[in-house]
């Protein structure tokens, strides 16, 4: 089996592995880091639960090799606050009862951060547009973009949602 | 002794309080099944038939034994020697069955059977073996369709019976003739309901976990029925009942799909059992679409005896259900026509009604339950009452008004239900309000002159939730604990997948003991520690059957602490008071005792008290759901209808609905947008779709379509509170909507669509089918 090493920096801190060439990067964060919130859906990158951000920009981590992100920064849903203290993006889509069984919500959190990273006020049809590439099947989206709108309003934007 | 209302500001129960399962879905720290990782764990994947029907004539695993990594692979003819076939338990009288092993070992009977299981170091190299893997296969005509399935000259599916017809039922209420006499006009019309799937994000999955030291087995899995699969694991591997556990975490969604014990789970154990390592097995997304459970593939002809006002006498029809190859275990298609034949009355006063159900095999992946899986009886009934008004000419609104059956105890469904405490006709008037109804149609007529194809569509709904009483189900257990820092711990059968039930139970408990919810911990989901219930959570048990277990078992334990307390404080329980975290004597809340110092008297010095004290702070309680009522009510929506494309899209979907009082508002609001949304995709975009020859064509997520943030539209909701005269007043809200939903969007694009004549018989109205009706194109 061919394997790599790769060095890829996740929610700031420099992780280094051995790992197989053909690994996918969910894979990797999941098995090798024990980043167990990101989720594999579908693994052929319609569903959007495995999305993470590579150098700030989501990806289907399921379309992604874990080689092809060496050098990288990677931010998961590990990365944003905890149960303890939950991030102001967080706080918003618990407040706005945004999800239900939990399986797509890392992929929508992630996605999120980096849209109100980019636009800051998103009308409701930018968020509805932009969460297009994920699937709820639980909630018929309306608490999730509510929660998004929150966020919007908290004003939780460029600079407010620092990883830790 | 009746227990002293609790007092105090920690009530919750009728507010949208924030969930407590959030706190870890939402920071990456929910733990589903594929989270779980054992020390030793080997990964399991399966080899499973391309073919829809076929004789196996030989299966070479050589190749994959020998590669590296490959901790073992066993066929169909392993498991077939080794294990005992499981049967389903819910079947009724009559139904037949063969028993049911995990792989295929003499035939495959649809694409996606599994046939082989490989164990190894890794999902990769598993799966590496697979491809090594040679099955040759001597390929049988296939049962694809309904008449083929009904031809007795067809292949058999299982050669033991003697037919594909599996289950036959009729079903006679009221004097069915006498009204089909009667009638001014008998209305007829084929309702054909296409195979759609539940489709949670998650998967299915599972790690069995064999402990040969102690002759322990445990499967920790995302089961709605934690007992009932570890009942078939026992069964089918012969390890005692007792040593056999299941043990769900986090579950991500299930929709009824997860509420069997699937094939997959008793290879899996049965690798792990044989084995003595844990084995892992985590579905891919084809897998799940071509062979985890498909639901809701039924064809109704139905006809309707009406006189010319719009008074529906009666209605009658065929019921055909497709279930697969395999029966779903427990629950199996003959249960589903009863329960639709039962229910499909409805809020109606009909003075006959009468059904003829078949329930048949096919070369296609297992039918299971979905979410309101009696929901043809609802769709094709309001389908067939806007066909009438359609063809008398008259107004849905006024034919549905005309025909509910009085709502003051006097009436019955047919099928023999009480009617009392429906709010139907309510709920109809209130949404035909809410949405102006009369100025929709002038704008509808506005809108058609100006070329635009607009539609309005609204229907009507009961939801047994649980219904008036009824203890087919079981009874509901739940057991209460004040724990010795005088927290409370809930130990319920449900296992929640996305219902909230941490929430929600947490809220009645913490009203009724009088403490803050953040000191209740709900568990669920483990056989070693929840009672027993053959469902867990599905059948929308948890509002009233659940809850109300919850409370009555908090009350007890209450009871306990307040005959604890009135000891230390020298006062009657009667005359204490509890709440926020303290007993109290009334009136003198400045002399407390906390719960904790309660709880502390009895675990560690309970010499201090009488011997008659009680110092076990533990109660269960069953609850029978009561006099139980209906969950109701009427969607509406209104739709525009691009004939250039054939999109549908929603300029508004309106629901008014009665689920009793609501325990937490924003998670009932969710089960029903969640509903709604599933009833868009099932009509819209979803379709488990198999060709002529019973191939699958939909093994992924570009070929299954689910409805994303784009296509589901704002959901309104208002909310009418009819509350029976009973304690527990809260119903269940999960299957209302996808149960209506279907029939108010059909019923909407028909009214768009009647310009061009067109009669909706078919629920899945793609775009190309709904040019077809507007006769753009050709079919």
């Amino acid at each position: 089996m061919t394997t790599r090493d790769v060095t890829i920096r996740v929610n700031g801190i420099e992780r280094q592995a051995t790992t197989e060439a053909r690994r996918t990067l969910v894979d990797f964060l999941r098995d090798e880091l024990g980043l167990t919130g990101t989720h594999a859906g579908c693994e052929h990158g319609i569903c959007g639960a495995c999305t993470v951000l590579v150098d700030g920009e989501p990806v289907r981590s399921c379309l992604m090799l874990a080689v092809q992100a060496a050098g990288a920064s990677v931010e998961t849903i590990e990365g944003l606050g905890t149960p303890a203290e939950l991030s102001p993006l967080q706080k918003s889509f618990r407040d706005s009862h945004g999800f239900q069984c939990g399986f797509c919500t890392p992929g929508f959190v992630m996605t999120t951060l980096a849209l109100l990273r980019e636009n800051p006020d998103p009308t409701e049809d930018e968020i509805r547009h932009t969460l297009s590439g994920n699937i709820c099947r639980c909630t018929g989206y309306q608490s999730i973009v509510d929660g998004v709108q929150r966020a919007a309003r908290a004003g939780i934007g460029a600079n407010a949602e620092v990883v830790r | 002794m009746t227990a002293p209302a609790t007092v105090g500001s920690t009530r919750t129960v009728g507010s949208s309080t924030l969930r407590v399962e959030d706190l870890r879905i939402l920071t990456g720290r929910g733990r589903y099944v594929d989270d779980v990782k054992l020390p030793g764990m080997l990964h399991a994947a399966f080899v499973r038939s391309p073919l829809p029907h076929a004789r196996i004539v030989s299966v070479d695993v050589s190749a994959a034994r020998a590669l590296d990594g490959v901790a073992a692979v066993y066929t169909g003819a392993d498991i077939a020697a080794r294990t005992s076939g499981i049967t389903p338990l819910i079947a009724p009288e009559g139904h037949k069955h063969e028993p049911i092993f995990a792989l295929a070992f003499d035939k495959v009977r649809f694409v996606g059977d599994p046939v082989v299981i490989v164990v190894a170091d890794s999902r990769y190299v598993a799966e590496d073996a697979c491809e090594l893997i040679d099955v040759e296969y001597e390929p049988l005509d296939a049962i694809a369709t309904f008449e083929q399935a009904l031809d007795p000259a067809g292949p058999k599916i299982f050669e033991s019976l003697d037919s594909n017809i599996l289950f036959e039922m009729d079903s006679s209420y009221g004097d069915v003739d006498e009204a089909f006499a009667r009638a001014d006009a008998v209305v007829r019309e084929t309702f054909a309901q296409h195979r759609v799937a539940q489709m949670p994000m998650e998967g299915r999955g599972g790690i069995g976990d064999f402990n040969p030291e102690t002759g322990d087995f445990v499967y920790h899995t995302g089961t709605q029925s934690p007992h009932t699969v570890k009942a078939y694991i026992s069964e089918a591997l012969g390890i005692p009942l007792k040593q056999t556990r299941a043990v769900n975490g986090d579950i991500g969604g299930a929709f009824g799909l997860k509420i069997a014990c699937h094939r997959e789970d008793i290879a899996v154990c049965a690798a792990a059992y044989w084995l003595g390592r844990p084995v892992k097995w985590i579905e891919d997304r084809n897998e799940h679409l071509q062979s985890s459970g498909q639901a809701r593939e039924e064809r109704m002809e139905l006809e309707a005896a009406v006189t010319s006002d719009g008074t529906i006498l009666a209605m009658r029809g065929e019921l055909v259900l497709d279930q697969g190859a395999y029966p779903a275990v427990p629950f199996v298609g003959g249960g589903i026509v009863g329960m639709v034949a039962a229910m499909m009355p409805g809020p109606y006063a009909l003075r006959g009604f009468a059904m003829k159900s078949k329930v048949v095999a096919s070369n296609k992946c297992t039918y299971s339950a979905y979410r309101a899986p009696w929901a043809v009886e609802t769709w094709a009934r309001e389908r067939m009452i806007d066909v009438i008004t359609r063809r008398l000419g008259l107004d849905p609104s006024d034919v549905r008004l005309r025909n509910f059956a009085p709502n003051d105890g006097s009436a019955s469904m047919l099928s023999g239900r009480t009617l009392l405490d429906n709010s139907c006709a309510q709920s109809l008037e209130r949404v035909l309000e809410l949405a102006d109804y009369p100025r929709l149609r002038r704008e509808q007529a506005a809108a058609r002159a100006e070329g635009r194809c607009v539609g309005i569509g609204f229907a009507t709904f009961l939801e047994a939730a649980p219904g008036p009483v009824n203890r087919a189900g079981g009874d509901e257990r739940s057991v209460a604990r004040v724990e010795p820092d005088g927290t409370l711990s809930i130990f319920t059968s449900q296992a929640p997948h996305g219902q909230g039930h941490e929430t929600t139970l947490a809220q009645i408990a913490s009203d009724e003991m009088g403490i803050a919810i953040r000191d209740v911990h709900v568990y669920h989901g483990d056989t070693a520690v929840g009672p027993y219930a053959m469902i867990g959570t599905g059948g929308s048990r948890a509002a009233t059957m659940a809850s109300g277990s919850v409370l009555h078992s908090t009350r007890q334990v209450k009871e306990k602490v307040l005959a604890i307390a009135g000891e230390m404080l020298e006062v009657g329980p009667q005359d204490l008071r509890i709440g926020d975290g303290y007993v109290y004597p009334a009136g003198v809340p400045s002399i407390r005792l906390s719960l904790a110092e309660v709880a502390d008297r009895a675990y560690q010095s309970p010499d201090d008290l009488p011997t008659e004290i009680d110092t076990t702070l533990e109660a269960e309680a069953n609850y029978d759901g009561g006099i139980g009522s209906w969950s109701d009510g009427t969607h509406l929506c209104h739709v525009e209808i691009d004939l250039e494309t054939g999109q549908v899209r929603f300029l508004r979907y309106l629901v008014v609905e009665d689920c009793g009082r609501m325990i937490n508002p924003a998670i009932v609001e969710g089960q029903i947008r969640g509903g709604v949304a599933q009833g868009i995709g099932e009509v819209l975009y979803e379709w488990s779709a198999y060709d002529e020859d019973a191939n699958y064509l939909a093994g992924t997520f570009m070929d299954y379509l689910l409805p994303t943030a784009s296509e589901i539209p704002t959901i309104e909701i208002e909310h009418l509170a009819n509350e029976p005269n009973e304690e527990v007043f809260y119903r269940g809200v999960g299957e209302g909507g996808l149960l209506i939903a279907p029939a108010a969007i059909t019923n909407a694009i028909e009214d768009a669509l009647s310009p061009f004549g067109a009669t909706v018989t078919e629920q899945y109205l793609p775009p190309a089918k709904i040019l077809e009706l507007a006769k753009i194109i050709s079919s």
